[in-house]
């Protein structure tokens, strides 16, 4: 009796340790929404996706029939028939309930055999049948439990895979319509622009000829009202100067390649000389952009960014810089105002996040850092390799 | 009496033409020849009616009206031409004189001023306002034979980026050129700003190209 005493504990421990893996591979389904890194528990369903389910069934049989032996070895007195629900646990867990009844069945069947082999006479088992169908009840209800959890388990796991595909998809959708009405929104701002340009300008000035026509003959004529005609003239002279800022602000960048330096250096000027702030543009060498939908956004970027400066940063001095680089093209505008509140919210936010759908939009790689104790610096990088300044 | 003044008119915007030509029409020493909206009818117009005087609009339905200032300085150098624009002279004034074009006005201060600037061109003076002419006249004496003799301080690199960006290529591209990196192209460029005494990269860059166009003008002639 007593050789068979550390062959028992260590039946037990070992079976215990693999109970309690199996519970929490089968229990925890939470590690599967990904805030852990993956742990044993994933690690013993890896090893077990290995294998496949005629393997598990063997095993599982196998053990059975091991834990048979042993409970033939500790002798009648031991009662290790709790050891038996391992094998049926996992069975019930990664082979699937008809298994694992099976198991089930073998196991009382076993254990009956081992307590023959004892030497408990046939006439004798009407005690330990009777336990062995009461077990067979508990091992059925465990099963029943077990398949039920994995089940809820795995079903579970596809309905977050789902949700989380779901998410992703709307994300990605979401940022594309922000994208489409951005690009949408400085189109129409440009077509507006070329109309006031092209259409009304144009039309004033053919209406400030017409006027001077008028004037004109009014003068030779000798009239008072020609005094009246010229002053037509000159108001139809402002109001084409009206509607060519207004285009100019709907569509600053002009079309060439170097139209965003121009644009840049005379938006800073005019900063300057509106809001009292020190506005310079920096630009060491020429910085030519082909694309015009580039330039625009670049442009509406710093705009926005020195805006902010001026207006929620009280910054009096801002430096508007327009550089290329060995990695590309990069606009950056700071300031020596106020910096960022944490979590800037509102409008300011806003802001933030429409540069950065901007700078997305164009391939560039919006950042936005505060410095301490003041100022804030926003940039936007363009990468650019050999291959893609080519044409 | 002498005989009037013939004025032909290109600009793509029938108002404009239409009062336009009223105005000119209404001149007692002017009349209009011609009208056209587009660089063929305008050729066809001057072979037809060998205008003294176009007036020309830099945008045109189906060309660039400074190519069409080229084609008319190159093959009628008779007549004047004065560029009529929406565009601010700042940035066209000088390309279209140096395209052969002896005015230039802004269709926003159009209307005193082109019949003035008709008589002008017509007298063989050049016509730009008067903020221009100061700055040609800056650019003649300071900036343009300043730069002339200070081209000649920068070094056969120097004036090989120089000549680079003047053919509208940018840093980028300058460097893979001359196999340098960026930051040597960056090093140039301040070396040229500073020698030439410019102040910015718009300035940088503006030069070279008014250079760069000046040596193409000359080995067309030559």
């Amino acid at each position: 009796m007593e050789e068979l005493a550390p062959k028992v504990s260590l039946i037990y421990i070992l079976s215990q340790s693999v109970v309690i893996r199996f519970a929490k591979g089968a229990v925890v389904p939470g590690d599967r929404m990904g805030w852990s890194s993956p742990s044993h528990d994933e690690r013993v369903e890896q090893w077990i996706g290995r294998h496949s389910r005629g393997q598990i069934i063997l095993a599982c049989v196998l053990a059975t029939f091991l834990v048979g032996y042993v409970d033939y070895l500790s002798g009648p007195r031991i009662v290790i028939s709790v050891v038996y629900v391992v094998p049926i646990a996992i069975a019930a867990l990664f082979a699937g309930p008809v298994p694992a009844v099976g198991l089930s069945i073998l196991s009382i069947l076993v254990s009956l055999v081992s307590d023959v082999a004892l030497g408990l006479s046939i006439n004798a088992l009407y005690v330990p049948a009777v336990n062995g169908v009461l077990r067979l009840l508990f091992f059925l209800f465990l099963v029943f439990v077990l398949s039920r959890l994995r089940e809820l388990q795995s079903g579970l796991e596809v309905r977050v895979e789902e949700r989380a595909r779901a998410l992703a998809l709307e994300t990605a959708e979401r940022q594309r319509l922000e994208q489409e009405m951005l690009e949408i929104s400085e189109r129409e701002q440009r077509r507006i622009g070329q109309d006031l340009h092209d259409g009304l300008c144009q039309h004033l000035t053919g209406t400030a000829l017409a006027s001077q026509v008028l004037a004109e003959k009014l003068d030779a004529q000798g009239r008072a009202e020609s005094e009246a005609a010229h002053r037509i003239v000159d108001l139809v002279e402002e109001a084409i100067s009206l509607a060519r800022g207004m285009a100019k602000g709907l569509n600053p960048v002009e079309l060439q390649a170097d139209g965003l330096m121009q644009a840049l250096e005379e938006f800073t000027a005019t900063t300057t000389d509106l809001f009292g702030v020190t506005c310079r543009f920096e630009c060491p060498t020429p910085v030519l952009i082909h694309s015009p939908n580039t330039a625009t956004q670049l442009y509406r970027i710093a705009q926005e960014a020195v805006g902010n400066a001026v207006k929620h940063g009280q910054a009096k001095g801002i430096t508007v810089t327009l550089e290329e680089n060995e990695d590309g093209i990069r606009l950056c505008v700071s300031d020596d105002g106020r910096g960022l509140d944490k979590g800037a919210a509102g409008a300011k936010g806003m802001g933030l996040r429409i540069m950065a759908d901007r700078a997305r939009m164009i391939g560039g790689r919006f950042n936005v850092a505060s410095h301490w104790p003041r100022g804030v610096e926003l940039s936007c990088l363009i990468p650019q390799g050999p291959q893609m300044e080519a044409h | 009496m002498n005989r009037k003044l013939k004025v032909l008119l290109i600009d793509d915007h029938p108002l404009v033409r239409e009062w336009l030509t009223s105005l000119i029409d209404q001149q007692p020493d002017m009349a209009v020849c011609g009208e056209a909206e587009d660089v063929q009818s305008a050729i066809k117009v001057l072979k037809a009616a060998s205008p003294d005087i176009a007036v020309v609009d830099l945008s045109l339905k189906d060309a660039s009206g400074l190519e069409l200032v080229k084609s008319i300085k190159a093959k009628w150098p008779q007549v004047g031409i004065v560029v009529l624009s929406m565009h601010d002279e700042d940035v066209y004034a000088e390309r279209c004189i140096r395209a052969g074009a002896r005015g230039y006005v802004m269709k926003r201060e159009s209307t005193k001023r082109i019949i003035t600037a008709i008589h002008e061109v017509h007298a063989g003076r050049l016509c730009v306002s008067d903020q221009m002419a100061a700055s040609f006249a800056e650019k003649f004496v300071g900036g343009r034979a300043g730069a002339q003799s200070s081209l000649q301080d920068l070094s056969d690199r120097e004036l090989e980026v120089f000549n680079l960006l003047g053919r509208g290529l940018g840093t980028r591209q300058i460097a893979e050129t001359l196999n340098v990196s960026i930051k040597t192209v960056q090093a140039y460029c301040a070396r040229i700003k500073q020698k030439l005494h410019l102040a910015t990269a718009t300035e940088l860059l503006r030069e070279a190209v008014r250079w760069h166009d000046k040596q193409s003008e000359g080995a067309g002639v030559a």
